[in-house]
């Protein structure tokens, strides 16, 4: 990494908050880390510590819980995350070109968010609708039987927007 | 006026397809018409999701599909308010094109027997008094008001019910561990972490079905004697998520929940655990870590969760399906679900079928069903007149299945003797156009990211598996890969921590174990036979071409104009362009992309028009002239078909001096003396013929070769390489009674169409008989007609799936007048005085599938009968003819009586003498006639310059092919690149002028149509 990733500055007192209202809960980490990242929709470093004094934990126990899941993230992500389905059945109806496809589309690469901070592209295991293979996900909404026209449509739509 | 309900299908397929917009729209649509009589509900999951957007009317049953917001106002209407069902939305049969209106008759649902997803589909799953309904709930009071711990767990032993997580482990067994397990603090946990790539009925059942799997989670608890219970699902499942809270909250307020369950004294509290994205998880040891907001990893066992689970506490984890088996079990019985299923494995099971099958969706059937009902029963086959390949089960820790064994018995014993395993119920249909090593590496590369990386077996080794897949895939693969992707395997299998290692090489090792010559072919011939690993290839068609002709290049040529371009890139790997362009079988089309999309470009057609343009204009154009002799060193061919005339071709090319030596005054081999003029006019041979021997080519007509003149005498002469192609030109005998080569009135195909080619008189009685059904048979059968047979019928002992012929052939041969008997097998040749009269012949049926995956057709006890015939002519087959070999002979056979020859060199035993074609393989196809001889010339060059590597046949990209036409406009224009546009249709001549007459049937393209077909090409070659 060149550069120091700028991150937004952290409200603590949203953090608090969080921590009061897991507090409740049996096994709350994770809990605690899912709701941290609903709010700012990542996990900022800078929570990391004050969960780890929650929990009773070292600020590594944390950190070794949060890069275990795939789902729990670290920098701050697209306002939108296309999720390409790579599922078996996705597989066999061309994900992989639909993936590619994705990727010239957005100028990004797996994992990687586009520099507006608009798009996050990842892959998925399966999202289930495999009866409608090849899949995408964009933010919560499923789109089914995706050929590279719909791709097209759909993010070139997306972009305008 | 009738009450009708319309419930529109809210699952997450359909509300991918704007189902919730659909709801609204009708709900919008019913309130402004003011209508009394119709209400507007929602629900879960059909299953069906392909067909979706689904909608259903109560209580008529009737079932819409792919409907759209504009239809509300037309459903509404129609249907709604004047009972007129809307036809245009009915479901269509994917075989018959039928439209079917009701849900209960659908194929998909019919042949399904549904337990497990009894109510998916039929009840507002956020409604729990749609639940009540239908039963809900009255097996947990029946379990809290009636029975003991101990007798539910009886019941559920007695039933059978075994886990539907995959292992499969039995449900009552488990509970029975957990409840004698010491301490008052126990739990239970529904598994609803449903990871497995390709499955998902897990969320169909909590989208569609939520109570059933909490009331199962309640009798559970109560059996084992637990307080607390916990839901852990994927967080990639929103919906699911969404109504399962619902869903808890209702249950909870109705008392199914909480303090004192319906007035029982017994309490049970429900918390629900959103995963974070590890495929782990769904073993329970790494879910029990993960509840525990842990890093989740598993942990050995012993001790089983139901001794030491969650907290250290007995833990009962069962999945979704199982619990959502036991309320109907508890209502129903338990002799009731045992007399389902096999004896084993009792009960249902659902499968997510879904790949390359026509109807994709959810099936439940009862366990041992055959592969055959699922996958042509239920699913409806395979689309695009593709083949079977194989079926995966059990997603990555599964196997695939070939498609031999269609007709095994789905359950969990018999898929584990396989190699398989029930797993989580992911179906995935694979065709021709899926290479299974790419599949496996495919799932190893899931296996491999979501290792937990705690056991080392399964974090190195999936990581070496997957470098190794990857590096076949990509054409790097190295002879001993195979062998120590085996290795690895097994010892990840045999020494991982949890199940995921354990089962993560069953991919691997299955598809090996089936499928190994694929590997070899990518290994040692870099070579994708499914046309799929992009390394090792430029473009589908190409790559599957025998010869590997520059497809995309030639077509692009032609859709430029530049037609002598076009030529010359089809010679340079094959001089057979005016016959192939007729007559190959293009195996190219079946890969083509654009048939994906409509129809495949009509390559061979394409390739015909490119010879015939040169034909046409060869007079303007310069003649050939003879490839520059570079070498020194001799070779000599035996036989002037198209596979020894190839290799003299390239030996040509290659700088050598070739001479062929020829038996007979023609050349062209079986082309000449068997295909029949309407199919390949002699003109057309004999152009091809001359424009190799134009490239330098030397043929001695009338030359044979025999015990007299042999390959050692050519040895003698100079020559320091021989390469017999001598084709396979006996034809085999029927093996029936009555079978006497002297009577009257039968003939074998292969002479009758030689006899018919040179001009002897050959005379057919009125009604004629052929015996086969490959392209001598249905070439026989024309020249009959055309000969003056009143009647000609074909009699062959299987179906038409296993007809080696190609569909236009076939079409043609039954428009022409060829009555085709299917499943009748000769067993007599009946005549009178030395003159046939008739055949006898029985019924056959299609039996077990053979090692080719063909069903064995088994005669039919007592369906004998007999057709009364003039003229036979048996066509079952032909065979290379060694006689004219010297007995002593060095050159070694092989029980068949054919050469051995090495697969690669096509080297025999005795230096410098090749062998290949049909004479070593047998009849086979011209464009593989024409491969043998490219691989001939190109191993005879190897070895006469002393190399001993193998033969390499890359696909190459020579030359720069025409762009395609820059396209004018972004917006109209790019819509109009993926408009349906079938190929453009050969013309042909009429069936009724064909009738005694031997013209060509296949008229050719014109230029303007030519091109236009070419145009349609989607230039796969130009893909980066």
């Amino acid at each position: 990494m060149g550069e120091v990733d700028k991150t937004p500055r952290i409200d603590t007192a949203q953090i608090e908050q969080v921590l009061a209202e897991c507090r409740e809960q049996r096994w709350p980490l994770i809990p605690i880390l899912q709701a941290v990242q609903q709010r700012f929709g990542y996990i900022p470093p800078e929570a990391i510590h004050l969960i780890a004094a929650e929990s009773g934990l070292f600020p590594s126990q944390v950190q070794g819980v949060i890069s275990f899941y795939t789902q729990l993230y670290t920098r701050p992500r697209g306002r939108r995350v296309v999720r390409v389905c790579r599922g078996t059945a996705c597989h066999v109806r061309g994900g992989k070109t639909i993936l590619k496809l994705v990727k010239q589309a957005l100028g990004v690469e797996e994992g990687e968010t586009t520099p507006d901070y608009e798009f996050t592209l990842e892959t998925v295991a399966c999202i289930g609708v495999c009866a409608l293979a090849p899949n995408i996900v964009i933010g919560r909404d499923t789109y089914g039987q995706m050929n590279p026209k719909k791709v097209a449509q759909l993010l070139g739509e997306r972009r305008r927007e | 006026m009738q009450h009708r309900t319309v419930f529109v299908c809210q699952g997450t397929g359909c509300v991918s397809g704007k189902a919730d917009a659909i709801y609204e729209a009708l709900q919008r649509e019913v309130a402004r018409q003011g209508l009394s009589h119709a209400a507007v509900d929602f629900s879960g999951c059909h299953g069906f999701c392909q067909q979706g957007p689904n909608v259903v009317v109560e209580p008529d049953g009737i079932f819409y599909t792919h409907v759209d917001v504009d239809d509300a106002p037309e459903i509404v209407t129609s249907h709604l308010r004047d009972g007129k069902p809307v036809e245009r939305l009915f479901y269509r049969d994917p075989v018959t094109g039928e439209a079917v209106p009701h849900y209960a008759t659908v194929g998909f649902y019919q042949k399904q027997q549904r337990v497990i997803l009894r109510n998916c589909g039929h009840i507002n799953p956020e409604n729990v008094d749609h639940y009540l309904e239908v039963g809900g709930y009255r097996a947990l009071r029946k379990v809290l008001s009636e029975m003991t711990p101990e007798q539910v767990i009886e019941e559920i032993k007695r039933s059978g019910l075994r886990g539907r997580g995959g292992a499969g482990f039995p449900t009552g067994r488990k509970w029975e561990f957990c409840r004698a397990a010491p301490g008052s603090q126990k739990y239970v946990i529904c598994n609803a972490d449903e990871g497995d790539p390709g499955a998902f009925m897990d969320r169909s059942i909590l989208e569609a079905d939520p109570h059933a799997v909490i009331e199962g989670l309640a009798i559970a608890a109560y059996a084992v004697g637990a307080s607390e219970g916990y839901v852990y699902v994927r967080a990639e499942y929103p919906l699911a998520v969404k109504r399962l809270r619902v869903a808890l909250g209702q249950a909870h307020e109705r008392g199914f929940l909480g303090n004192n369950v319906v007035g029982s004294g017994f309490s049970f509290h429900v918390h629900v655990k959103e995963g974070a994205g590890a495929f782990v998880c769904g073993e329970e040891t790494a879910l029990i870590a993960s509840i525990e907001s842990r890093r989740g990893m598993p942990r050995p066992r012993p001790p089983f969760p139901a001794q030491s689970g969650l907290d250290g506490k007995p833990t009962v984890i069962n999945n979704v399906k199982t619990l959502s088996s036991l309320p109907v079990i508890i209502d129903r019985g338990a002799d009731w679900f045992s007399g389902l299923g096999t004896e084993k494995s009792k009960g249902t099971a659902v499968f997510a079928l879904t790949g390359k099958i026509a109807n994709s969706g959810l099936v439940e059937v009862p366990m041992g069903t055959s592969l055959e009902t699922i996958i042509y029963g239920i699913g409806g086959g395979i689309p695009g007149d593709k083949r079977l390949k194989a079926v995966q089960t059990g997603g990555p820790s599964g196997g695939c299945i070939p498609a031999r064994f269609l007709d095994l018995p789905v359950d969990y014993e018999s898929l584990a003797a396989i190699g398989c395993i029930m797993g989580s119920g992911g179906m995935v249909v694979m065709d021709e156009g899926t290479c299974m090593v790419e599949i496996a590496r495919y799932f190893l590369s899931f296996t491999q990211d979501e290792s937990c990386g705690k056991c080392v077996p399964c974090r190195l080794g999936t990581r070496q598996m997957l470098e190794i897949l990857t590096r076949i895939t990509q054409g790097k693969g190295r002879d001993k890969d195979i062998d120590t992707l085996l290795g690895i395997a097994t010892a990840v299998k045999e020494s991982s921590l949890c199940g995921l290692g354990q089962t993560c090489p069953n991919p691997v090792l299955s598809t090996i174990n089936y499928f190994r010559d694929e590997y070899e072919a990518h290994v040692k011939e870099k070579r994708c036979p499914a046309a799929v690993c992009d390394a090792l290839m430029i473009s589908p068609c190409q790559h599957t071409c025998p010869v590997g002709i520059n497809i995309p290049k030639y077509v692009a040529h032609i859709a430029t104009g530049e037609h002598l371009e076009a030529i010359t890139t089809v010679r340079e790997r094959n001089p057979f362009a005016a016959i192939c362009g007729r007559i190959c079988h293009h195996p190219c089309e079946r890969r083509c992309r654009r048939g994906e999309l409509d129809e495949p470009v009509a390559i061979r057609s394409l390739k015909r028009f490119a010879a015939d343009w040169y034909a046409d204009h060869a007079a303007e154009l310069p003649d050939p002239v003879p490839f520059p002799k570079t070498r020194s060193q001799k070779a000599a061919v035996v036989g002037a078909g198209p596979t020894g005339l190839s290799c003299a071709y390239f030996l040509a090319h290659l700088g050598y001096p070739v001479t062929v030596y020829e038996a007979l005054p023609v050349a062209g081999g079986m082309l000449s003396v068997a295909l029949p003029e309407f199919r390949l006019p002699r003109s057309v041979i004999q152009s091809d013929v001359d424009y190799i021997v134009k490239r330098g080519v030397e043929i001695r007509y009338n030359t044979p070769i025999t015990t007299n003149y042999t390959v050692d005498d050519l040895k003698r002469e100079g020559y320091q390489a021989v390469f017999i192609a001598a084709g396979a030109q006996r034809s085999q005998r029927v093996g029936i009674p009555g079978e006497v080569e002297d009577v009257d009135g039968l003939y074998y195909g292969l002479r009758f169409l030689r006899d018919v080619r040179v001009g002897r008189p050959v005379r057919v009685g009125r009604r004629v008989a052929v015996i086969g059904g490959g392209n001598v048979a249905l070439d026989s059968a024309r020249t009959a007609l055309r000969i003056g047979a009143e009647g000609v019928d074909i009699y062959y002992r299987r179906s038409r799936e296993e007809m080696p012929v190609t569909e236009v052939e076939y079409d043609e041969s039954v428009a022409e007048g060829v009555r085709m008997n299917f499943l009748v097998s000769p067993t007599r040749i009946v005549s009178a005085d030395w003159k046939v009269t008739g055949l006898q012949c029985t019924r056959m049926a299609l039996g077990e599938m053979d090692a080719s995956g063909r069903r064995r057709p088994m005669p039919v006890p007592g369906s004998e009968f007999f057709v009364p015939a003039d003229t036979i002519i048996a066509a079952v087959g032909q065979a290379p003819d060694l006689s004219f070999l010297p007995p002593d002979s060095a050159l070694e056979r092989t029980r068949w009586e054919t050469l051995v020859v090495n697969s690669n060199t096509l080297a025999t035993n005795v230096p410098g003498v090749f062998a290949g074609g049909d004479f070593v393989t047998g009849p086979g196809m011209v464009i593989d006639a024409v491969a043998a001889g490219r691989r001939a010339a190109l191993a005879i060059d190897k070895y006469l310059r002393g190399d001993i590597s193998r033969v390499e046949m890359y696909d190459l990209k020579a030359g720069a092919a025409p762009q395609p036409p820059a396209r004018e406009a972004e917006g109209e224009e790019a819509e109009d690149v993926w408009k349906a546009q079938p190929r453009v249709e050969m013309p042909v001549l009429p069936p009724q002028e064909r009738k005694g007459s031997f013209q060509e049937i296949e008229l050719g393209f014109a230029e303007e149509r030519a091109r236009e077909e070419a145009r349609r090409c989607l230039r796969c070659d130009l893909e980066t």
